[in-house]
C-alpha cells in the first residue's frame, strides 16, 4: 500500500507544510523552475535518510526513495516526527480531510466520525496552492460543511489564485442554507464538483441507512438550493442490501427530480469502519444480481443523464457496463488479490479494496480473458 | 399541489400520449383525460403526477425547480459563433438533375472566391473568438479548388486550438493533392451515396464511367482510412424511392452505419421536379416503413444501423440536452452559432437560405465579408424562429421535442404565418414524433434492441416509457 503518512525528523517547534523536491546536490539552482519559499531541495540521500533543505525549513524523511516523493507537499508535524503527504504529485488521488466530526451517522461510514477537530485550514490552503498544475483536489471529512466558514474562504481563495484547480468536495447536503447564495454564486462553480450522497427515493430508506430522521427531506430542499446556484453536483449511492432492490424507484427518481446532478455514482460498499461491522448485511453481491442496477443505469442514460460504476473490480459486472465502471478505487487503497493474475482488464480495473475480505465478497470474479 | 399544464394527442393507435412544456411525457387513458379536464384527479392521478413530476407544491421546492431546469435545458441557446459553412466554389464537375444551389459547369468562370472574398473570409475567421471551430466545405465541388481549402485549413489551425473540417465531396476526381488534403486526421469526408449502384447512377452519375470513378474512389477512402472519417447521405426522390434493402447493405459494405434519409430539397432547382400528389404522406409513409425495415435488419443481422434523423428525434424526446442539430432545436436562431459563406463572400443564416436566393426568390443574404453580418435582417428572421408561442404548437404535445423552419416556410408559401398544421414542416415531424413514440412503447425484441442501440444504452424494457394506468 501506498504510505500516507511518513517518517521524518525537523527541528522545528510548530506543524508546517513544506514541498519536496528531489533533485540532488544543489542542481536545482541550474534548474529552470522558480523555487517557492515553501520548497526544501534535497542535500544528501542516504541509507540513514533523506536529507532536504531550504526556506520553508529542513527535514529528514525516512523509509521512502526520494525520487517517489518529488513535488510532494507534506504536513510536518515534528513533535510527532511524522508528516502526512497531503499532496502526492504523482497521484490523481488527493483528498483533504477537513473535519472528522459528522451530524450524519452512515451505516457503511468507512471512516466514523469523532467528536474531536482541529482547524488544519491553513495548512490545506497552503498545500492546496503548493499543488501540480490542473490537479483535482478532494475534500472529504467527515462532513467537511459543519465548518461552512472555513471551507467557503479556503474554496474561494485557492480558486483566484490558482484558476487551474478544481475540487470536489464530499458533503451530505445537510448544511446549506439560502443564506449561502451570494457565497455560492461567487464561486467558480465550474471547477467545484459537489459529490452527494442519496441512497434511496423512499425517505424512511434514506434516514435509516444514514441514521439521521428527515435527512432525505432536507437533503433534497438543498438539492433544490445547489440547482438554483449552479453547482456540479455528482450525485452518490452506495449500493447496499437495504437499497438495491430500490434502485430502479431511485434512478425514475433521479430522472424526475433531480435532472440537473452531472453523474449518477452508484458505489460498491467499502469493508472497512462501520462497513465492516455491518458488512453481513450491508454488502450486495452485484456479480450475482446485476439487473436492478443494468435497469437504473439505462434508465437514467436514455433520459441523458450520465451513469457511473464506482469501486466495482471490472470482472464482477456484466460486459456490456464495462465501460460505465473507470479505475475509481484510489491508488492508495487498491490491491488485485491473486484471481487477478493473468486478466486481460488488469490495466483498466480499479481492483478491490485492500481491505476487501477474501471470502465474504463477490460469488463471481476472476481474470477475464 | 400544483399540476403543470398537460397537452395531449391521440396517436395513431387509439391510445393518448400526454406531456408537459419541459418534455415529461407519459401515456394513459380516456378516463385520466376526463379527469384531468373536469379538475377531479384522483388520488392515483395525482401521486403519478407527483412522481413524474408533473407537479409542484411550493415555488422553488424541488419539483418546481426540476421542472424549471428542464425547461430551460430544452431551450438552445448557441452562445458562439463556432461553425462555418465554406463554398469557395459553385462549379461542379457533377450535373445532378436535383442539384439544390444550381452549380456552374466545371470550366465557367467566375463563380470561384477572388483573392478579395478569400481575404475578406479569413478576416472573418480571424474575428471570431473560439477556441474551437467546424469548418465545412460545401460547393460545387470544393476540391477543385483544393488551394484555397489549404489556405483556410493553414489559417484554422494557427488561430483554433481546436479545428475540424468537413469536405462536402462527390468524390468524383480526386488528384494527389486533393488525396493529400483528405488524409489529414482532423479532415473528415462528407459524400452522398443514393442508394445501390443503380439509384446512384439514374440520380446523379449518369453514366457507366462516372459511376466506376465515385465508387473507385469510395472504395479507396474506406480502405484508406478510419471508421468514422467517413459519412454520406441519400437524397431520396419520393416519387422513385430506392431499394432500401440494397441501399442499407450498400452503406454498411463502405462502413457507414448511420444513414441519414432526407428527401429531395425543395428550397433550390429541385422544386421544380414533379414529385406527384401528396408528397408529404407519400414521404412520412416511405420513412416510417423505412425505420421498420430497419428494426427488422438490425434484429436479422445483429449489427445496428441508424436513420440518424430518427434517432435525433427520439433523444429530442428523451432527453433535454438534444440541441446540438440544427434541423431541429427550439429557438432556432439565425446567425448564431454558425453561418454560410457563399463563393460571392456573401453571408447566408443556412444552406437552404443560401438555395433560395439563388434561384431569385427572395434575398436571405445577411451581409458579405466586406461588411460584415446584418444584424436587423438576421432579427427579422428570428422573429420567427421559434415555436413557443404559435398558436397552432401551444396547443401540440410534441411542442418542447419540436423546433421551426422559417427557411422553409418562406420556400414553399412566401410567408412564414401559415397555420402550422399547413406546413410541410409540421406534417413531416407530426409523423416522426409519432413514429418515435409508437417505437418507444413497443414491447417486440427487435424493436426494443434497437432502441437500446440507437440511444446508446444496454437494454431498454419495461417501464422505460412511463404509463399511467
Amino acid at each position: 500500500m501506498i504510505p500516507l503518512r511518513i517518517k521524518i525528523e525537523a527541528d522545528a517547534d510548530h506543524p508546517f507544510v513544506i514541498r519536496l523536491r528531489s533533485f540532488e546536490g544543489g542542481s536545482w539552482q541550474k534548474r529552470p523552475e522558480r523555487l517557492n519559499p515553501f520548497d526544501v531541495a534535497l542535500q544528501h540521500a542516504g541509507p540513514e535518510g533523506a536529507d532536504y533543505a531550504g526556506e520553508g525549513g529542513s527535514i529528514r524523511v525516512f523509509g521512502i526513495d526520494p525520487s517517489e516523493v518529488d513535488g510532494d507537499v507534506l504536513l510536518v508535524n515534528p513533535r510527532r516526527g511524522t508528516a502526512d503527504r497531503l499532496v502526492r504529485s504523482s497521484s490523481p488521488h488527493n483528498t483533504f480531510l477537513v473535519t472528522e466530526r459528522c451530524d450524519q451517522v452512515c451505516v457503511m461510514c468507512s471512516q466514523p466520525p469523532k467528536k474531536h477537530h482541529v482547524n488544519l485550514f491553513p495548512y490545506f490552503e497552503t498545500a492546496a496552492l503548493l499543488a501540480p498544475e490542473g490537479a483535482t483536489i478532494g475534500v472529504s471529512g467527515g462532513e467537511p460543511t459543519l465548518f461552512m466558514e472555513q471551507l467557503f474562504a479556503f474554496l474561494a481563495r485557492v480558486l483566484e489564485k490558482r484558476a487551474d484547480l478544481s475540487f470536489h468536495v464530499l458533503t451530505n447536503g445537510q448544511h446549506f442554507d439560502e443564506v449561502d447564495r451570494d457565497v455560492m454564486v461567487s464561486l467558480d462553480q465550474s471547477r467545484i464538483l459537489w459529490g452527494v450522497p442519496l441512497y434511496s427515493h423512499d425517505p424512511a430508506v434514506h434516514d435509516q441507512i444514514v441514521g439521521k430522521p428527515c435527512a432525505q427531506e432536507r437533503l433534497l430542499e438543498n438539492m433544490a438550493f445547489l440547482c438554483r446556484v449552479g453547482a456540479s453536483i455528482e450525485l452518490r449511492t452506495v449500493l447496499m442490501q437495504p437499497n438495491a432492490a430500490g434502485l430502479p424507484r431511485l434512478a425514475r427518481f433521479i430522472t424526475a427530480m433531480l435532472p440537473f446532478v452531472r453523474i449518477w455514482a452508484v458505489m460498491q460498499t467499502e469493508n472497512i469502519g462501520y462497513g465492516r461491522m455491518n458488512w453481513k448485511t450491508l454488502f450486495y453481491d452485484s456479480s450475482a444480481g446485476f439487473d436492478a442496477i443494468g435497469h437504473a443505469i439505462d434508465f437514467v442514460r436514455s433520459r441523458g443523464i450520465d451513469a457511473r460504476l464506482y469501486n466495482f473490480p471490472l470482472c464482477t459486472v456484466p460486459e456490456i457496463y464495462r465501460h460505465l465502471a473507470p479505475a475509481t478505487i484510489s491508488d492508495w487503497k487498491r490491491a488485485y488479490r491473486k484471481e487477478c493474475d493473468g486478466c486481460s482488464l488488469r490495466t483498466r480495473c480499479g481492483g478491490f479494496f485492500e481491505w476487501h475480505p477474501r471470502d465474504h465478497g463477490y460469488s463471481k470474479l476472476g481474470a477475464v480473458q | 399541489m400544483n399540476v403543470w399544464p398537460l397537452k395531449f394527442r391521440e396517436l395513431p393507435d387509439g391510445s393518448m400520449l400526454f406531456s408537459d412544456d419541459a418534455g415529461r411525457f407519459f401515456k394513459a387513458d380516456d378516463g385520466f383525460l376526463d379527469r384531468y379536464a373536469t379538475d377531479e384527479l384522483s388520488v392515483a392521478d395525482r401521486s403519478f403526477l407527483k412522481e413524474g413530476s408533473h407537479s409542484f407544491d411550493r415555488e422553488f421546492d424541488l419539483p418546481w425547480t426540476s421542472f424549471a431546469y428542464r425547461w430551460s435545458q430544452r431551450q438552445s441557446r448557441p452562445e458562439k459563433m463556432n461553425y462555418v459553412i465554406l463554398v469557395p466554389t459553385l462549379r461542379c464537375n457533377l450535373a445532378c438533375g436535383y442539384c439544390q444551389v444550381s452549380r456552374a459547369p466545371d470550366s465557367a468562370r467566375g463563380f470561384d472566391w477572388s483573392d478579395e472574398t478569400l481575404a475578406g473570409v479569413l478576416l472573418f475567421l480571424g474575428g471570431l473568438e473560439g477556441p474551437d471551430i467546424k469548418v465545412e466545405f460545401q460547393g460545387g465541388e470544393p476540391l477543385l479548388r483544393v488551394d484555397l481549402l489549404e489556405t483556410v485549413r493553414d489559417f484554422c489551425r494557427e488561430k483554433f486550438s481546436q479545428s475540424r473540417f468537413v469536405v462536402c465531396t462527390n468524390l468524383q476526381k480526386l488528384d494527389t493533392r486533393a488525396w493529400a488534403f483528405l488524409d489529414a486526421d482532423d479532415t473528415f469526408i462528407s459524400t452522398s451515396l443514393d442508394g445501390d449502384r443503380t439509384t446512384h447512377e439514374r440520380q446523379r452519375t449518369h453514366d457507366d464511367n462516372v459511376t466506376d470513378g465515385f465508387f473507385r474512389n469510395l472504395e479507396q477512402a474506406v480502405a484508406r482510412y478510419p471508421k468514422g472519417k467517413i459519412s454520406a447521405l441519400p437524397t431520396v426522390d419520393v416519387a422513385n424511392p430506392p431499394d432500401f434493402d440494397a441501399l442499407l447493405d450498400n452503406y454498411e459494405r463502405y462502413g457507414i452505419r448511420s444513414v441519414y434519409l432526407r428527401p429531395i430539397n425543395h428550397q433550390g432547382f429541385a422544386r421544380k421536379l414533379d414529385q406527384g400528389d401528396n408528397v408529404l404522406a407519400r414521404w412520412n409513409r416511405l420513412h416510417s416503413e423505412f425505420i421498420d425495415l430497419l428494426i427488422a435488419r438490425n434484429h436479422r443481422t445483429g449489427r445496428f444501423m441508424e436513420e440518424y434523423y430518427f434517432t435525433q428525434c427520439l433523444k429530442r424526446v428523451l432527453r433535454f440536452d438534444t440541441n446540438n442539430h440544427v434541423d431541429i432545436r427550439n429557438p432556432n436562431f439565425f446567425a448564431s452559432d454558425y453561418v454560410v459563406i457563399d463563393y460571392d463572400g456573401r453571408f447566408y443564416p443556412t444552406d437552404e437560405a443560401r438555395m433560395l436566393s439563388r434561384i431569385g426568390r427572395i434575398d436571405l443574404g445577411i451581409g458579405d465579408v466586406a461588411t460584415g453580418i446584418d444584424q436587423r435582417k438576421v432579427e427579422a428572421l428570428n422573429s420567427g424562429a421559434f415555436n413557443h408561442f404559435d398558436p397552432d404548437c401551444i396547443h401540440c404535445a410534441y411542442q418542447p421535442f419540436c423546433g421551426t423552419d422559417v427557411v422553409d416556410d418562406i420556400s414553399r408559401y412566401g410567408r412564414i404565418d401559415v397555420p402550422r398544421p399547413d406546413t410541410w414542416f409540421c406534417g413531416r415531424h407530426l409523423s416522426l414524433f409519432d413514429k418515435a413514440f409508437e417505437v418507444l412503447y413497443r414491447k417486440d425484441k427487435p424493436t426494443r434492441a434497437s432502441l437500446a442501440a440507437w440511444l446508446g444504452v444496454a437494454a431498454w424494457d419495461d417501464g422505460m416509457a412511463p404509463v399511467h394506468s
